[in-house]
């Protein structure tokens, strides 16, 4: 078997941390933008809870960056641009024709890569383009008193609101995305147990190399 | 209409007197040099229009205020009113006599009396039953003792809100109502509305009947039975959902210039989203929860595709 | 390389030594070369004050002292207990029992005399003694805060003591359009570098002076000498203004902070009489009243200590109830300025606020030793306390009149009219309204010349005029507003005070320049006449035009800021010498005179060039001066391109130097002199009224109105509407 160990005790430790909020920042959002619905949290309530979780949201965010850059996390953030894309078009390729025929992986977790191009692209868009318009248009909010009245002619707090819901949309897609895909490692658990454990093994029964080790 | 038709009508009388060659000329100022000081509305502006004219009632102390506005009271819905309609009286005297300062001014009975009371947005007689159960009617403190439509509403000044005025000074216009008597809420250290998150931005962006009034049927305007505190409006999601409860209300003013000045993907899009959590847009929920069940349909299908091909080849290699 | 180690390295470790050791170098020669270089650059001498009237009293004296500063209080109690007794003398008797009761004694006294003898005071030595249980002082602030400052700090940077200021809050507008002060290159404006309100000279050139007068009666022709100057209504008490004060850095030498007369003020009973000009070995300087006496009697401000000066400018030194000018002194006894500066009294004879027992500070609340004037202020002088209100509003609110039957209507002109307008229906006869400075007059009596006051007057129209007024005022104290109704007519620069058109006016004028021509034969009586009472007949075709424009362009922003009421203001012109290469359309730079030439020989030419070699006068026509204020001074004062260093002295004759009126008159306010009987309604509400309604930007038929005799006729019970010919819109 081969083991990696890929996940360190703070990525673990942010990324839950983050799907937890995350999970928080859906429901009580939904509970105030749906409001009045009976599974939903009641709308003052939700407000708090909403206001608190986005508040740890931004510092969890914060954390991450400032652990990319201080530790070599980062790196599997630095776009390698020699052969991109071939790698994502094969990486497409399997997703949308490969998996349905069990073909092989194309791509292989290493200390050095341990996200294919096509998820490296994805998590550089939701962690550096879309989580910070989220926080700060959250952050507008929090502070809308202090907003001008208007901005580029719109009613600015509409303009935040839109921008907000927009991109909370746009994370919930991809939350549900990536929920999905960490199923298609060499197992189906094979992932999510990594991102728990901080090992990635692929020990799964048909990997031929497992079985040569054995 | 009354007025400007007197006017007219002494002018016509004055060139039938006068020679041809002074009609032309203007006979402002003769009105003032033969001393008549007449009840025409300009007459009573004479004086009534210095901004400081008031004193001290030697009883309450309080000042009694006579400044009448004139460019206010030419855009108040009153402006068409000769002075002497309501005030009826022989206010061509000055000093005022007594008799005629005392009388007590009634809006509703002339109100009921026009001719189309019934067609108005607001019936006086409704507007009377409202307020016999408005906390400023019933409440038993001292302060409101004798209230009164005046005490609101200056009829020298007042006007609906109408459909196109800005949102931002119908607020203003209406709370300063409130606040003129109930000045302490805005006290630096007020603890009134604490409870109310991001209390300052409620104070500007919504009026206090919003919360402070009983909702009425759709297509009424807003009620004249005022809410004691404990009774009024504290639960959010009646502004801040599709409760529409705002948009009957404050925001039935926006539509028009909406639709004027934008157009109407502006006001599709806008209309609904002047408050958080009315930020429900309609199209992008529908986009967006649209968008979602389409991701989830592919992913289920995918995924099912993938379980096929892992039965193939758990088949392929029983096979094998 | 790591910065820690790179500040370890030999060579940066003597750099650094190096820097600190000059930073060292520049922080002694800060303190201690600087304000010497400083007091030779502006030519001023500070050196060690002493004063005669301070003096060590025994424990004994003291306690006499004590005994007789309560007698009166003592005496005045102990009358009311035996107030009546069946004889005379027995009741006198038990009053001077009661009288040297101890608990009498204690009670009566004023406070400091427990405080000095507990704490074995027994000299007043200035300041030093105040501050030994005054270091700091409570502030309470408007907004209910309350703060601690240094004492001497916090007086030696208010405007009582440095009479100007660099801040900004001035209402006073350049005739360039600019806010004084307002931007970021501030200067220092206020009376220090300011012609006095009646302008004569500068403080600096005219801080102290003795002069021999030779009155012609009663003293055998014998010179008597006379003191004479600004610094006796200043507090400072060394031998200038505190010119450190006008700079960013430095501070007043701690000497002359040992100057500062706290008695002045916060003594109840202080001698005027010391209160005069001494000489010792560095030069000029004021006396002051130290002794042990008026030190024990330091009491809460009352308006008879701000009067003590502040009479002068208002009631005059003439005044018949001007306290201090009843007490000029032992010797050098201070010459008294005959005509008044705004002739409006703040006394119980003739001003209804003193008369019902109101201090000063009632209205005029300090902070400390900030002291508010208003936000109101049409001239430059400094204020403490710019954005502090000092108004009548405050106390009497908006509806004031309560008594008359017609109390609505008096209430109604407030929106319009100030309730100065009103209230002070005139000011004292002796204002000055046109002094020539250039012409003096000797004054037998005296034994001194004298500027000649060419028209005195406290008549409205005459020694005062109305104006619209919105809080704004021009460099030259000039007041901004303008009528209500937004008018482009009313132009008081063009007009009001820029010209004198009443006849009566003009013929006191005349008659006055025809008694100068015996004593100045070259006096061209029709041009002087012209040139009093027309001062823009100075001024070229070219500079008429560029003032008109600039009046346009540059002001009337500021004229129609806020809201403008019609005040009553005290106009006053004078004829100086002006450096005309610093010319403008709104006047030249005026130039002071020597005190001691002036008043003695009544050769004003020989004066100002007495006054211009003064040192710092000097400096002015220098670069460096120019650049840290000069330019920007002459901006405001509407001198395009700056101020001109060309010195008017060559070879001791005045170049360039010409007498000229200023080009309008100065407008000052008038706050006191209340009367409790305003103005009657006909005195403006009938035709040739006490206001040009014409002149204030009303139009025509607004005047018809205004001034319609009916407007004040009980109306008969009118006929209805029918009758009313259209009458005029609101």
């Amino acid at each position: 078997m081969s083991a990696l160990y890929l996940y360190s005790r703070w990525v673990r430790a942010w990324h839950w941390l983050n799907a937890l909020l995350f999970i928080v920042l859906m429901y009580t959002g939904a509970s105030m933008h749906f409001a009045g619905g009976g599974w939903l949290m009641p709308f003052d309530r939700a407000v708090t809870v909403h206001n608190t979780a986005g508040i740890l949201l931004t510092v969890g965010w914060i954390g991450f960056v400032i652990g990319n850059v201080t530790t070599d996390n980062g790196r599997h953030y630095r776009v390698q641009w020699s052969g991109f894309f071939t790698r994502l078009f094969a990486q497409a390729q399997y997703y949308g024709y490969g998996i349905f025929h069990n073909a092989p992986h194309p791509f292989h977790v290493t200390a050095e890569m341990k996200l294919n191009t096509l998820q490296q692209l994805s998590y550089l868009g939701v962690m550096y383009g879309l989580m910070p318009l989220l926080i700060m248009s959250g952050w507008a909010f929090l502070f809308s008193v202090s907003l001008p009245e208007t901005l580029f002619g719109l009613p600015s707090v509409w303009l935040i609101a839109m921008a907000h819901l927009t991109l909370a949309y746009a994370l919930v897609l991809f939350l549900l995305v990536h929920m999905y895909i960490i199923t298609t490692g060499e197992t189906v658990t094979t992932n999510l147990r990594a991102m728990l454990t901080g090992w990635h093994r692929e020990d799964a029964p048909h990997s031929s190399s497992h079985q040569e080790a054995q | 209409m009354h007025n400007r038709l007197t006017k007219r009508a002494s002018g016509w009388l004055a060139g039938a007197v006068l020679l041809s060659a002074l009609l032309g000329t203007s006979s402002t100022s003769t009105a003032a040099i033969h001393g008549q000081l007449g009840t025409d509305n300009s007459d009573c502006l004479r004086c009534h229009r210095m901004e400081t004219l008031a004193y001290r009632d030697p009883q309450s102390g309080e000042l009694v205020d006579l400044h009448v506005n004139g460019e206010q009271f030419g855009h108040s819905a009153h402006a068409e009113v000769p002075c002497i309609d309501c005030h009826q009286g022989d206010f061509g005297q000055y000093p005022h006599p007594a008799a005629a300062l005392a009388q007590r001014l009634d809006c509703v009975g002339c109100h009921e009396d026009q001719p189309d009371a019934h067609e108005r947005a607001y019936r006086f007689q409704t507007i009377e039953q409202e307020f016999a159960r408005s906390i400023h009617a019933t409440s038993d403190s001292p302060k409101v003792k004798g209230f009164n439509c005046h005490h609101c509403h200056d009829p020298h000044t007042f006007r609906n809100s109408a459909i196109g005025q800005p949102i931002a000074e119908i607020v203003r216009s209406d709370n300063q109502l409130c606040l003129s008597c109930h000045s302490k809420i805005r006290e630096p250290y007020s603890t009134a509305h604490l409870w109310l998150p991001k209390r300052d931005k409620h104070w500007q962006a919504v009026r206090c009947l919003e919360c402070h009034t009983p909702l009425t049927d759709l297509g009424q305007p807003v009620s004249h039975q005022l809410l004691a505190g404990k009774d009024s409006n504290f639960d959010c999601v009646n502004c801040h959902s599709q409760e529409q409860r705002l948009l009957q209300r404050l925001y039935q003013y926006r539509s028009a210039t909406d639709l004027e000045n934008s157009g109407w993907l502006s006001k599709a899009i806008l209309n609904q989203s002047y408050v958080v959590g009315m930020s429900r847009s309609p199209l992008l929920d529908a986009l967006g929860l649209g968008v979602m069940g389409l991701t989830l349909c592919v992913l289920i299908a995918h995924g099912w595709g993938r379980y096929r091909a892992y039965r193939r080849f758990r088949q392929h290699q029983l096979e094998q | 390389m790591n910065p820690i180690a790179t500040m370890l390295d030999p060579k940066y470790t003597r750099r650094l030594f190096i820097g600190i050791g000059v930073l060292i170098a520049l922080a002694l020669a800060y303190r201690f070369l600087y304000p010497i270089i400083f007091d030779a650059y502006v030519g001023k001498t500070n050196a060690p004050l002493t004063y005669d009237t301070s003096k060590r009293l025994t424990d004994v004296e003291f306690e006499a002292l004590a005994q007789s500063l309560s007698e009166d209080a003592r005496r005045l109690k102990a009358e009311a207990v035996v107030a009546v007794d069946q004889n005379p003398f027995a009741r006198e008797v038990k009053i001077e029992m009661l009288m040297n009761t101890e608990s009498f004694i204690r009670d009566s006294e004023p406070r400091h005399i427990k405080y000095f003898r507990e704490a074995g005071i027994r000299q007043y030595e200035g300041p030093k003694t105040c501050l030994t249980c005054h270091a700091t002082l409570e502030v309470d602030h408007p907004d209910g805060t309350r703060s601690t400052v240094n004492t001497l700090d916090d007086l030696v940077n208010s405007v009582h003591f440095k009479f100007q200021t660099m801040a900004g809050g001035f209402s006073t507008y350049g005739y360039d359009g600019r806010q004084v002060n307002a931007g970021p290159h501030k200067i220092p404006v206020g009376k220090i570098d300011r012609a006095c309100g009646i302008p004569g000279s500068f403080t600096w050139t005219g801080w102290a002076a003795l002069i021999s007068s030779h009155p012609e009666h009663g003293s055998n022709g014998e010179v008597v000498l006379r003191s004479e100057g600004c610094g006796q209504c200043h507090i400072g008490g060394n031998y200038q203004p505190a010119t450190e004060k006008m700079m960013p850095v430095g501070d007043v030498p701690d000497m002359a902070k040992e100057g500062i007369d706290c008695l002045i003020c916060h003594a109840a009973h202080y001698d005027m009489n010391q209160r005069v000009v001494i000489r010792d070995e560095y030069g000029l300087r004021w006396n002051q009243d130290r002794s042990l006496r008026a030190a024990l009697t330091v009491a809460p401000i009352s308006s008879e200590t701000c009067l003590r000066c502040h009479q002068h400018n208002m009631g005059g030194d003439a005044y018949a109830h001007n306290d201090a000018a009843q007490a000029l002194g032992y010797q050098h006894q201070r010459l008294l300025h005959r005509g008044a500066k705004r002739g409006n009294p703040f006394s119980p004879a003739d001003d209804a606020h003193a008369a019902a027992g109101i201090q000063c500070t009632d209205c005029h609340r300090p902070e400390g030793h900030k002291i508010p004037r208003g936000r109101l202020g049409v001239d430059l002088v400094a204020n403490d306390l710019p954005d502090k209100t000092v108004s009548c509003e405050t106390c009497h609110g908006r509806a004031p009149h309560n008594a008359s039957e017609n109390k609505a209507l008096l209430n109604g002109h407030i929106a319009r009219l100030a309730c100065e307008t009103c209230h002070i229906p005139r000011l004292e006869d002796n204002n000055v309204v046109l002094r020539d400075w250039v012409h003096p007059t000797w004054d037998a009596e005296e034994g001194i010349w004298e500027p000649t006051d060419v028209y005195r007057s406290g008549e409205p129209g005459k020694g005062f005029t109305y104006l619209w007024f919105n809080g704004n005022g021009t460099f030259l104290a000039n007041a901004l507003g303008n009528n209500p109704n937004g008018s482009d007519t009313y132009d008081p620069l063009m007009q009001q005070i820029a010209r004198i058109d009443d006849s009566e006016v003009i013929a006191a004028v005349r008659a006055k320049a025809t008694e100068l021509k015996q004593q100045y034969p070259a006096i061209d009586i029709e041009r002087y006449v012209q040139m009093a009472t027309d001062p823009l007949s100075q001024l070229s075709p070219e500079l008429l035009e560029q003032r008109r424009a600039m009046i346009q362009a540059n002001l009337r922003t500021a004229m129609n800021d806020g809201k403008s009421r019609i005040y009553p203001f005290k106009l006053f012109n004078a004829m100086m010498y002006e450096d005309m290469s610093n010319q403008g359309p709104f006047g030249a730079m005026i130039l002071p005179f020597d005190y001691n030439i002036y008043y003695e020989t009544g050769d004003t030419a020989a004066s100002v060039k007495r006054a211009i070699q003064d040192p710092i006068v000097q400096r002015m026509y220098q670069e460096p001066f120019k650049r840290y204020m000069m330019d920007e001074f002459m901006a405001y004062f509407g001198v395009s391109g700056g101020w001109k260093t060309i010195y008017p002295l060559v070879n001791d004759q005045l170049v360039n130097v010409e007498p000229h009126w200023m080009r309008q008159m100065g407008t000052l306010m008038v706050n006191h002199g209340i009367q409790r009987q305003g103005h009657d309604c006909a005195a403006c509400h009938a035709p040739n009224g006490i206001m040009d309604f014409k002149l204030l930007g009303y139009t025509a038929e607004r005047i018809a109105e205004l001034q319609d005799p009916a407007l004040l006729r009980k109306p008969s019970v009118t006929t209805l509407t029918t009758a009313a010919p259209e009458s005029v819109a609101p």
